[in-house]
C-alpha cells in the first residue's frame, strides 16, 4: 500500500505542478515551457528507441520536421487544422517505416550515420521544394483550432503541449509495461539472445522506430502551429544532437530520465543564453556557450555517469533508504 | 624470492568480478627448470599465465619473475593479417629487439614461411611462430599456454623437441600449461595439478605420473586428454598436418 | 569532351578531402574500434588556424604544416578523452566523440567566429586537353597520393606502423607481446588528426570552410571508408575519388543542388547493401 503511493506520489506532484504552472509564467517563460515540452516528447521517444531497442539515431529530429511539414502544409491548403495535427505523427510513423524497412538492417555507427544522412537528404529536399516553401521556409500557418475553439493564446499551447507530454508518457509506460515491452527490453541487452527466445527482433524494432517518430511528428505538428512558421533551418542536425544529449543525460530507456533529461538541458540552455546575451556579450556568446555545454554534458555523462541522472539518483536514493533501514533495525 | 627461481608466486588469488578464478595460489618455476601445471578446462590455467605476464592484475597475493617471462599464448594468437616475420618482431617490441636472423636458426621451418601471412599457416605452423615470437624477447622462462590444444602429434613431438633443446642448449626454463597430461608429465620434471582455482597436487613428474589419483584423473581411459589425443590420432591417420584449420583469434 | 576532363579533374581533387577524412576514420577505427566523429572538426581546426597563421604573414608550407599539427594534437586530445578512461566501450566513445565534436563548434566559434573563412592555395590555372582547372588541385591529388603511399609505407615497413596494425589485427596478442593497445590507440588518434587536417588545409582554397563545415566532411569521409568496411585504407581512397566524381558529374551535367545526396544515397545503398550480404547481427559488441 505504501509503496504504491510512493510510486504514484511522483508522477501526481509533477502532474499537479505542471497543469499549475502556465499561468503563473511570463510570456517569454511560457514560450520556453512549450518548447520544453516538445522537446520532451521527442526524447521520450528517442529514449525508448536507444534505451529499449539499442540504437542511435542522429536524425530524429527530421521526423519533427516532417510532422511540422505535414501540419504545416495541410493547414496551408485550408485542411482543418485538428487533421493537421493528427496527419503529423501519423505522416512521421510511415516516414519512419518507409525508411526503416532498408536502415534498420543496419547496427550501431552504421545506423547512426544513416539516420544523419536521412535527415541530410530530408532537409536538403525539402530546401529545394518549392511547393513546400523551399529554403524561405512555410510561412502563414494558421493557428490551431478545434471545433469552435482557436488556440490563441501562448496558454492554450502549453496545455495542449503538455497534455501531449502526458499522452506520450501514457503510451510509453503501456509499451513498456506490456508483454512486447518484456521482449523489447531483452532486445537492448542481446539481440541475438532476444531472437533465440522467439521475440521478433525486427518487427519490434521497426515498431519503436516508428512510434518515436510518431512522438516527433506530434511535436512537430504543435511547433508547426505554435509559432506559425517553419523552415528546414528550425530542424538542423544539431537538433538531433540535442535529443541524443538529453535522452543521454537523463538516462537512456526510462521514461522519467527523457523527462529530466529534456528539463535540465532546456534550463540550463536558458540560464546560458540569458547570461550570453547580457549587454557587453559578444554576439557569438549564446551560441559558444550552449555549444560548449551540451559537448561538454555529453562526455562528461557518457563517460562517468553512463546510466544518465535518473538512474544513478535513483540508485543513490534507495541507497540512503537501504542505509536508514540498517540503521533503525538497530 | 628463493635463489634462482624464475616465477615465484605466492598465495595468489585473481577474481573476475565476484567470481574467483585463482584461490591462493602458490607455484615456483627455478631458473633452467622445466615445470608442468596440468588441470581440467576451467581450472583457472590460462588466468595464471595471463597474470604472470601482468595481463590480469591479482587481487592479493605475490607475483615475483626473476628475468623476463615470454607467453606462447593459448591460440597461439597470430596477428593474422601481418606475415610471420612481422609477427616474430613483433615479438622484441618489450626489449626493441629487431633482428629475427637467430630465430630462424633455432626454428629453421619457418625460413620459407617467412612472408607468408600468419593467418593463413596451419595450426603447426602458428605455434611454431608463437614460440618464435616469445622467443624474440629473449625470455629466462617461457610461459606455454595449451601447446599441443588441436594439434597433431607428430607436429606436438616436434615442438616438444624444439622445447627440450631450448631447455638443454640454453638453460631457458618452461612453465607448460596443458590440458594433455601425458605430454606435460613426459617433458617436465616437476608438475602442479591446478583444480578450481587451487593446487591440487604437486611433485615431480614421476611421483604424479604414478600417483593413482592423478592417474586416474588425467590419465585414464575416461580422461578427457585422453580422448582428445585419440582424436588428434584419428586426425592424424584422416588428414596432414598442414590441412588442419590455420585461423588464429 | 574537355569538359568531362574537367569535371573528372575537380571531383577527384574534391574527393580527395573525402579520402583523407575517411583514412583518418580508418586509422583511429581499426585500432580502436570507435567511430570518431570528432574526424570532420580536426579539418575545420586546421583550416581556420591554417588561414589565421597565413594572414599573420608566416609563409605558405609552414602555415599549412603548423596546421596539420595543430590538428594532429587536437586527434591526441580527443582520443584521450575518448579512450583515456579505462573500460571505456566504443560505443559510448562514438558517443563521447560525438560530444567533442560539438565542443569544439564553441571553440572554433570563439575563436574564430560564424564567417567562413578560405586562403590562397596554388595560384593560376592549368589547361590540359582543353580543361581549364585551378593548378590548386594538381596539389590536392598530389598530396593526397603521396600522404596515402607514405601511409602504406608506415604501417607496414616501421615499428609504430607494425604495432597499430598488430593492434588491429589482434588486440590480445599485442598485450601479450607488450604492446600497449592504449598508447597505439591514442597514436592512432593524432595520425587521424594530421590526415583530417590536411584534408582541411587543402580544401580551404577551393572550398570557403565555417565552423560546421565538419558535417559534409564527416558523412562524405564516412562514405568514403565505409566502402572499405571502415578498415582499409586503399578502398578508402577508392571510395572518396568515386564520390567527388560523381557529385562534380551531378554538378556539371545535373543540379548543382543535389551534390550532397549523392554523397548520402551512395553511403546508404553501401551499407545497406552490406548489411544484406551478411545479414548476422555483428555490431552487437560495438
Amino acid at each position: 500500500m505504501r509503496s504504491r503511493v510512493v510510486r504514484w506520489l511522483p508522477g501526481v506532484v509533477v502532474a499537479a505542478g505542471t497543469l499549475a504552472l502556465p499561468p503563473l509564467l511570463s510570456s517569454g517563460h511560457l514560450s520556453v515551457y512549450i518548447l520544453l515540452g516538445l522537446a520532451a516528447m521527442v526524447t521520450i521517444g528517442l529514449s525508448l528507441l536507444m534505451g529499449y531497442a539499442g540504437q542511435v539515431s542522429l536524425g530524429q529530429a527530421s521526423f519533427y520536421a516532417i510532422g511540422g511539414y505535414t501540419a504545416g502544409l495541410l493547414s496551408v491548403h485550408s485542411f482543418p487544422p485538428l487533421l493537421g495535427l493528427l496527419a503529423a505523427p501519423v505522416a512521421a510513423a510511415l516516414f519512419a517505416l518507409l525508411v526503416g524497412v532498408p536502415l534498420l538492417r543496419l547496427r550501431g555507427h552504421h545506423l547512426a550515420f544513416a539516420t544523419l544522412a536521412t535527415q541530410l537528404i530530408l532537409l536538403s529536399l525539402v530546401g529545394q521544394a518549392d511547393w513546400a516553401g523551399g529554403a524561405i521556409g512555410l510561412q502563414g500557418i494558421p493557428r490551431l483550432s478545434v471545433g469552435g475553439y482557436e488556440f490563441a493564446e501562448d496558454i492554450s499551447y502549453a496545455y495542449l503541449t503538455w497534455a501531449a507530454v502526458a499522452l506520450t508518457l501514457i503510451v510509453a509506460h503501456n509499451v513498456v509495461a506490456s508483454r512486447s515491452g518484456r521482449g523489447l527490453r531483452a532486445l537492448a541487452t542481446s539481440e541475438t539472445a532476444a531472437a533465440a527466445s522467439g521475440v521478433p527482433v525486427g518487427g519490434y524494432r521497426l515498431a519503436v522506430f516508428a512510434l518515436s517518430a510518431a512522438f516527433a511528428g506530434l511535436a512537430g505538428g504543435i511547433y508547426a502551429f505554435y509559432l506559425g512558421y517553419i523552415a528546414p533551418g528550425s530542424f538542423p542536425v544539431l537538433l538531433s544532437i540535442e535529443y541524443v544529449v538529453m535522452a543521454v543525460v537523463g538516462g537512456l530507456g526510462t521514461l522519467w530520465g527523457a523527462l529530466v533529461g529534456a528539463t535540465a538541458i532546456v534550463l540550463l540552455i536558458q540560464v546560458l543564453t540569458t547570461i550570453g546575451t547580457q549587454p557587453g556579450m559578444p554576439s557569438y556568446a549564446p551560441s559558444v556557450l550552449s555549444y560548449a555545454v551540451y559537448g561538454l554534458l555529453l562526455v562528461v555523462v557518457v563517460l562517468f555517469l553512463p546510466h544518465g541522472m535518473v538512474p544513478a539518483a535513483r540508485r543513490a536514493v534507495e541507497r540512503r533508504m537501504t542505509q536508514t533501514l540498517t540503521v533503525e533495525k538497530r | 624470492m628463493i635463489e634462482g627461481s624464475v616465477i615465484e608466486v605466492r598465495d595468489l588469488t585473481v577474481r573476475y568480478g565476484a567470481a574467483v578464478a585463482l584461490d591462493g595460489v602458490s607455484l615456483t618455476v627455478g631458473a633452467g627448470e622445466m615445470v608442468a601445471l596440468i588441470g581440467p578446462n576451467g581450472a583457472g590455467k590460462s588466468t595464471l599465465v595471463n597474470t604472470l605476464s601482468g595481463i590480469l592484475r591479482p587481487a592479493s597475493g605475490r607475483v615475483t619473475i626473476g628475468g623476463r617471462l615470454a607467453q606462447v599464448p593459448e591460440g597461439r594468437q597470430m596477428f593474422p593479417d601481418l606475415t610471420v616475420d612481422d609477427n616474430l618482431r613483433l615479438g622484441g617490441w618489450r626489449v626493441r629487439n629487431r633482428d629475427t636472423g637467430p630465430i630462424y636458426e633455432v626454428l629453421p621451418d619457418l625460413v620459407k614461411l617467412r612472408r607468408r601471412r600468419a593467418g593463413l599457416l596451419s595450426g603447426g605452423q602458428q605455434q611454431m611462430v608463437a614460440v618464435g615470437r616469445a622467443l624474440m624477447s629473449r625470455p629466462d622462462v617461457l610461459a606455454v599456454d595449451e601447446l599441443s590444444l588441436g594439434l597433431a602429434p607428430l607436429v606436438v613431438a616436434d615442438l616438444v623437441r624444439h622445447l627440450r633443446e631450448l631447455n638443454a642448449e640454453r638453460g631457458l626454463a618452461v612453465l607448460l600449461i596443458e590440458q594433455n597430461a601425458r605430454i606435460a608429465l613426459d617433458l617436465c620434471t616437476r608438475a602442479y595439478v591446478l583444480e578450481a582455482g587451487r593446487i591440487a597436487v604437486s611433485g615431480s613428474a614421476e611421483e604424479l605420473a604414478a600417483s593413482p589419483t592423478v592417474a586416474a584423473a588425467y590419465l585414464g581411459a575416461d580422461a578427457p586428454v585422453i580422448r582428445a589425443s585419440l582424436k588428434s590420432l584419428e586426425q592424424l591417420e584422416g588428414r596432414p598436418d598442414h590441412e588442419e584449420e590455420g585461423v588464429a583469434r | 569532351m574537355s569538359e568531362l576532363l574537367q569535371y573528372l579533374i575537380t571531383g577527384v581533387g574534391g574527393g580527395c578531402a573525402f579520402a583523407l577524412v575517411g583514412s583518418g576514420l580508418v586509422a583511429i577505427y581499426r585500432v580502436t574500434r570507435v567511430v570518431n566523429f570528432a574526424q570532420g572538426a580536426f579539418a575545420v581546426i586546421a583550416a581556420l588556424t591554417a588561414s589565421t597563421l597565413l594572414a599573420t604573414g608566416l609563409p605558405h608550407g609552414l602555415a599549412e604544416g603548423l596546421a596539420v599539427a595543430v590538428g594532429a594534437l587536437t586527434g591526441l586530445l580527443v582520443g584521450l578523452v575518448a579512450i583515456g578512461k579505462p573500460g571505456t566501450p566504443p560505443g559510448a566513445a562514438l558517443i563521447a566523440t560525438l560530444g567533442l565534436g560539438v565542443f569544439a563548434y564553441a571553440v572554433e566559434v570563439l575563436i574564430w567566429g560564424d564567417q567562413p573563412r578560405s586562403f590562397p592555395g596554388v595560384p593560376g590555372a592549368v589547361e590540359i586537353f582543353g580543361a581549364r582547372f585551378q593548378a590548386h588541385y594538381l596539389l590536392i591529388i598530389g598530396a593526397t597520393l603521396a600522404v596515402f603511399a607514405g601511409m602504406g609505407l608506415l604501417f607496414t615497413r616501421t615499428d609504430v606502423g607494425r604495432a597499430l596494425s598488430a593492434c588491429a589485427s589482434n588486440p590480445y596478442a599485442a598485450k601479450v607481446v607488450g604492446i600497449s593497445v592504449t598508447r597505439m590507440g591514442l597514436v592512432s588518434f593524432a595520425i587521424g588528426g594530421a590526415l583530417g587536417g590536411l584534408a582541411g588545409v587543402l580544401v580551404t582554397p577551393i572550398q570557403l570552410v565555417t565552423f560546421d563545415y565538419d558535417v559534409t566532411l564527416i558523412v562524405g569521409g564516412f562514405a568514403a571508408a565505409i566502402l572499405g568496411g571502415l578498415v582499409r585504407p586503399a578502398l578508402t581512397l577508392a571510395g572518396g575519388l568515386l564520390l567527388g566524381v560523381a557529385q562534380a558529374l551531378v554538378a556539371g551535367y545535373g543540379n548543382a543542388a543535389y551534390q550532397m545526396e549523392v554523397a548520402l544515397v551512395l553511403m546508404l545503398a553501401v551499407m545497406v547493401w552490406q548489411a544484406a550480404r551478411k545479414p548476422i547481427v555483428q555490431e552487437e559488441t560495438a
